[in-house]
Formats: C-alpha cells, structure tokens, sequence
C-alpha cells in the first residue's frame, strides 16, 4: 500500500513539475508595439513617468555601488514595470520615435538585472546598456528631477571601459563596487 | 512492488495522450534570419546551427524521444523560453538597438557557459563549443557589434 502511494505521489510530482507553461499564452519574441492611448489627457503624464524612470535607474545605480545584488534587482523589477506602463503616444512626437526604439530594449534589460539577484556580475553587464539607453533618453529631451553627470570608468570590463548616469558630482562607481568606488570621470553634465 | 510499477506504467501510458505536442516547424525560408542580415560566415553558422537553432530558432530538430511525455514537455518549455529571449531566425525584425543587446548577451552567455545549456549538450554533442569555438564566435559577434555601431 505504502508503495503504491509512494509511485503515484512520485508520478504527480514528475508529471506535474514538467508541466510547465505549456497552456500559458505566448509571449510575442517579435517587435513590440506600444498601444494606442485612448486617454488623451494623459499626453502630461507621460513627462512624470519619465522622470520616475530615470529616479529608479538612479536606484539600481546606487544599489550597484554598494555591491546590494538584491536591491538592484527590485530596482530591476521596478524598473521594467515604469516603462512598461509609459505609452510613447502619450509624449511629445519627437521622444516618442525614440522612445519606442529604447523602451523595449530597457525593459529587456530591467528585468534581467530583476532576475539576476545572486549574479552581480551579469547585473553590472546588463547595466552597462541599460545606462547607455538612458543617457540616449536623457539626451532626446526627457525631463529629469535633478542635475545628471555622465560618467566614465575606464577600467571596467577588461579595460573596455563603461559609463553610467549619476545624480551627484562625486564619483560613485556601480561597476566596481565597493571595491574601487572613486575609480572614474566625469565626461557630461546634463541640465534637463 | 509490483501493484507500484503496474500504477507507474499506467501513469506513463496515460501521460502520453494528455497534452497535444506543439512542433516548433516553420516549413518556411526565413527571410528575418540573422544570416540575411548580416554577413556569418560558414563555420558560425554551422556552429549556431548546433549549438543554437534547436531553442533559438523556428525551426528545432527533435530527438525520437521528443514524441514520448514527459521528455515532450520538458523539451516545449526550453523552446518557448529560448524562443522568448533570442529568435536567431528573426532577428532582422529587432531594431538595431535590441540586436546589439542581443549580440552581447550572446557573447556573454557563452563565455560564461550558462549558454548552450548543459542538459542540452549533455545529450548534444555537436552542441559542445570549444574554447576555440568560442574564441571564433565572439571574436564574429565584436566585428558585427562594431559594423552596427557605426551604422547607428
């Protein structure tokens, strides 16, 4: 009896571990297209939800400062919802083009660094395009809370050199942690 | 014992007639492949091919065991998530900042070895990448990063 109970509880768990996602819907690997806005009032609240992205872009930068792989990947997560919830109608004509073009490639990216608590170093990677979108965003006339300084650290990545986006003056290295945080220049400053 | 592997039989043959077998089969020339796109030399398609197109692609090659459950399952899963992260057969379709995304990610992965996946190459031996395979398909994936770049 025992036995039988045994096979089929352990029959259940296979079959039921294996069963995966295959009545889940697809998920679209193709271009993604923003849909259309059927609240016209909302062409003001595309500005607020910028700002707030760049604010929890800064979020992760500074989780990645202090070597916190979890708060970064919250920050992730956070982040891949922002923009998601951003439609490129709702903005002015000449963001939108080029928002539609980076939002996809930043909520692919958020919601790695999202899934890679535990695996800094993948994080780091994912942050060194991550920061490139947002300075394009930057640069195309999106709004931010405060004064940005575009940074260079030259010795990340085999000395491949990455940059990132920074609120403050003072240097304050995601890339390299805690392990050189003052390794870096600043190369741009952004009044938005 | 035996009333165990009897209920354990049944449980398999029944298995087998739940869920349908979706085919990853295009049937189609794919015009969005990432060969029409850029130039890939013989021997990285070859290696993609192997070592790639069975989960990245819209086309997978499915192993006799592929038709018995629960290995038919397990095998659909890794399609769709490989699918849902990189289409190698599409990649004409991403815009130029997602395909250089994907071109890093790709180096990434297999540098690091979290890409082709080991229960895959487990089975697969054609999809083991060597060093110097590596070496060959990240060294293409920099001169394709570049030529993108300066096209921005």
């Amino acid at each position: 009896m025992k036995n039988i109970i045994l096979s089929l509880a352990a029959s259940v768990l296979f079959f039921s571990a294996c069963n995966s996602g295959t009545k889940s819907a697809d998920r679209p690997s193709v271009e993604h297209t923003a849909t259309p806005s059927t609240d016209t009032a909302a062409s003001k609240a595309g500005q607020p939800g910028l700002t707030k992205i760049i604010d929890v872009y800064l979020q992760m930068k500074n989780a990645l400062t202090r070597d916190n792989d979890k708060d970064a990947a919250a920050a992730g997560l956070n982040l891949a919802r922002a923009i998601s919830s951003i439609e490129a109608t709702s903005l002015p004509p000449g963001q939108a083009k080029v928002f539609s073009d980076i939002a996809d490639d930043v909520k692919e990216h958020a919601e790695h660094i999202g899934a890679n608590a535990g695996n800094i170093k993948h994080q780091r990677e994912h942050f060194e395009t991550l920061s490139q979108d947002i300075y394009d965003l930057v640069k195309a006339g999106v709004s931010t809370s405060t004064k940005l300084y575009f940074d260079h650290c030259p010795m990340y990545n085999n000395n491949k050199g990455a940059n990132w986006l920074s609120e403050t003056k003072k240097i304050s290295n995601p890339y390299l942690g805690q392990s050189m945080p003052d390794c870096g220049t600043v190369k741009e400053e952004l009044n938005n | 014992m035996k009333k165990a592997s009897v209920i354990l039989l049944i449980v398999l043959v029944l298995i087998q007639f739940i869920l349908p077998v979706r085919r990853n089969h295009s049937g189609q020339a794919n015009p969005q492949d990432i060969s029409r796109v850029y130039p890939v030399p013989e021997k990285i398609q070859r290696l993609l091919n192997n070592a790639c197109y069975d989960c990245h692609s819209n086309n997978t090659r499915y192993p006799w065991y592929a038709n018995l459950q629960p290995a038919s399952w397990w095998i659909d899963s890794h399609i769709k998530k490989g699918k849902a992260a990189l289409n190698f057969n599409e990649f004409g379709r991403y815009p130029p900042r997602r395909r250089q995304s994907k071109l890093k990610s790709i180096a990434s992965s297999i540098e690091d070895g979290t890409m082709p996946l080991a229960s895959y190459t487990l089975i697969h031996e054609s999809a083991r990448l060597s060093k110097a395979d590596k070496e060959v398909i990240k060294d293409w994936i920099d001169q394709t990063w570049d030529s993108l770049s300066q096209n921005k």
